[in-house]
């Protein structure tokens, strides 16, 4: 029997079960969507943290708090965090002329209130280069200005979902704004950034510099942003900042990286989640595969009959045995496809609230996977159907 | 006349002394070419053990069975289904008909396995269905039919390849007198047509109309006579 009409058969014979191919093929279809739709996610997470890591250029260099190991031995600073004002101040008196700018960062969780709205949102100080350098723009009013951190102004440029929670339909422009119960002036709202796995990145409050140090009081900084004049000059730096800091701070006090080694790191743990989350979805797909394999073994019992019939006409082992694994290949193929659609619709309607894509990659391992599966789980009842003894299956009642 | 079947000594045994079952206990005979054979013998006597091994669909547990003077025994699995497919057709007591698939399919189904032509294979379906009284029933899945009217569509089955043998094993079993008649009519017909049809049967009415009539018991042939015209 030449290979088509072993389709076509295959194919008479999914289409006169519909109800149970469709169950058969359910676990196929779960699987294979939870594994797009789990990877988009984790894949989207990836490139836009990448993107905005890129966005800062190559020429950076960042340091934090902590000795901070990427890698299998990795996990959170525990230090204490002893990176202040002071170790900016030094670092700024003794740059090299590779150094172009020094940027600290102050993030911390505040509550941010206006009238009888209040809400807990990320306060982050920064310097006004900072709007430039990672391409953030304003979407009414403007950011802060170099003159509003020199005079320590307490003005404030927050997000669109603050704005919204905060204002509902007023402009905030020009209102006032407390945060942790001190009074701003909000002068700028921000173009919409979207969502990063989950994390609202317009839930945001951005300060000067000077005025988010005065507000939290305390001499840290979060993190210091190094930008050199180029990216060669990148070794020397690094190097540079180590000296300087080795001299007032101790070896597990900071941690210094590129943009490159940070983004290798980032990239690094990220498809790691991507890779999990998408092995943790293919543990469904066996479980779809088990499914087949049984539901293929019901079919087989149940085929008993028509096993014995073909082979009385002339269907030749091989042939048995072919029909039976293409209708499994068929299934979970289908299965396969069916759930690479829904995995594909789920993630576009997901994109709403998070950023999703799907790299190609996805797309044939979860097909190549359903169709192993579907080989590897229709062997079993293809070969014991084709083993059936014509004379039991035709006896069989 | 060559033999178109000759059997000696089969014996078939089920199961292991001392609960052995002697479905056939040293059958001997020869069939030619164009006979309308009955055998028939009471329930359990091993008719249908016999037509099984005769059809290629088992083996004698001794014994010997020459097709066309070819030796069964020395044929593998893939040339038995070949012969199955090509030289033997097979009507059942139980239709044994696919469910959920129309007379025209099933009709088809051997010469799916004989890499007919899809073409082909519709425009001699139909034609067998046609000279069976089916014309009309093209499209009917077998719940849609009667008994007879599925017995037919399983003779057109068999039919299709053109077989050199047509196995019935009773074919009239299940059907009321009217529809038995018609079925007989038909492998009459076949019959003067030149078919060679081996039929089983237990209703000595059934097998006067064949031409000779081989019965046994017990696993024995215990007669073989030609029926008077
Ligand atoms: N697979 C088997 N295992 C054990 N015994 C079997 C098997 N198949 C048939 N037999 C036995 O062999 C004997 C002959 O059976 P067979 O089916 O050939 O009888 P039969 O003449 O066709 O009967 P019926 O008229 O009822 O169809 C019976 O005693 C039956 O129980
Ligand atoms: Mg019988």
């Amino acid at each position: 029997m030449d290979i088509f009409e072993t389709f076509r058969l295959a194919q008479e014979a999914i289409y006169a079960n519909k109800l149970r191919s469709a169950l058969t093929a359910l676990g196929i279809i779960i699987g294979v969507a939870a594994i797009i739709l789990l990877i988009s996610i984790g894949s989207g997470l990836q490139s836009y943290v990448s993107a905005q890591f890129a966005k800062l250029g190559s020429n950076s260099i960042f340091i934090i708090p902590g000795k901070v190991q990427f890698g299998p031995q990795g996990g959170p600073p525990r230090s204490v965090n002893k990176l202040s004002f002071d170790i900016v101040n030094k670092l700024e008196r003794e740059k090299s002329s590779d150094i172009q700018t020094i940027m600290p960062f102050i993030e911390i969780s505040a509550t941010a209130s206006y009238r009888n709205s209040s809400k807990i949102t990320t306060l982050a100080a920064t310097k006004t280069d900072y709007f430039a350098m990672s391409d953030i723009r304003a979407q009414s009013g403007r950011v802060f200005s170099s003159a509003d951190d020199r005079a320590a102004r307490k003005v404030a440029v927050i997000g669109q979902t603050l704005a919204k929670d905060l204002y509902k339909s007023q402009d905030p422009i020009g209102q006032k704004i407390s945060i942790s119960k001190k009074p701003f002036l909000v002068i700028g709202v921000l173009e919409p950034q979207g969502n990063v796995g989950g994390i609202d990145v317009d839930n945001q409050v951005l300060v000067p510099l000077s005025a988010g140090r005065v507000l939290t009081g305390a001499n840290q900084v979060n993190s210091i942003l190094v930008k050199t004049t180029s990216t060669e000059s990148i070794p020397q730096a690094k190097a540079q900042i180590e000296k300087i800091l080795l001299r007032s701070l101790g070896e597990d006090d900071f941690t210094i990286m590129s943009q490159e080694q940070l983004l290798s790191s980032v990239t690094s743990i990220l498809s790691f989640i991507t890779i999990a989350l998408g092995g943790i979805a293919a543990i469904s797909l066996i479980v779809g595969g088990v499914g087949i394999s049984n539901i293929m073994l019901v079919s087989v019992t149940e085929r008993t009959k028509e096993i014995g019939l073909r082979k009385a006409v002339g269907a030749r082992p091989k042939d048995i045995l072919t029909q039976f694994l293409i209708e499994a290949i068929i299934l979970s193929l289908t299965g396969g496809v069916i759930g690479l659609s829904l995995g594909y619709i789920g993630s576009v309607a997901l994109s709403a609230l998070i950023k999703t894509t799907i790299p190609l990659w996805s797309v044939f391992l979860a097909l190549g996977f359903s169709s192993a599966v579907g080989i590897v789980f229709g062997v079993a009842p293809a070969f014991r159907a084709s083993r059936l003894d014509p004379i039991v299956a035709l006896r069989y009642e | 006349m060559k033999s178109l079947i000759l059997v000696k000594n089969l014996t078939k045994i089920y199961g292991q002394p001392p609960n052995e079952t002697r479905a056939l206990d040293g059958v001997s005979f020869e069939i030619k070419k164009g006979e309308f054979v009955a055998i028939i013998g009471p329930s359990g006597s091993g008719k249908s053990t016999l037509m099984h091994i005769l059809g290629c669909l088992d083996h004698p547990t001794s014994g010997q069975y020459f097709l066309e003077s070819q030796n069964v025994a020395n044929l593998d699995e893939n040339q038995l289904a070949s012969i199955r497919n090509e030289n033997i057709g097979f009507v059942f007591q139980f239709f044994n008909l696919l469910p959920r698939t129309s007379a025209l399919k099933n009709v088809q189904l051997p010469m799916v396995y004989s890499n007919t032509p899809r073409a082909k294979r519709q425009e001699r379906a139909i034609e067998l269905l046609e000279a069976v009284g089916l014309k009309d029933k093209l499209k009917s899945t077998p719940a849609q039919l009667s008994g007879g009217q599925q017995q037919r569509v399983a003779i057109a089955r068999a039919l299709v390849n053109n077989p050199l043998i047509i196995f019935a094993d009773e074919p009239t079993g299940n059907l009321d007198t009217k529809s038995s008649y018609e079925i007989m009519d038909i492998l009459k017909k076949l019959n003067k047509g030149g078919n060679t049809i081996i039929m089983i049967t237990h209703e000595p009415d059934i097998a006067k109309l064949s031409k000779r009539v081989i019965t046994i018991r017990d696993g024995k042939i215990i007669s073989d006579k030609k029926n008077r015209k």
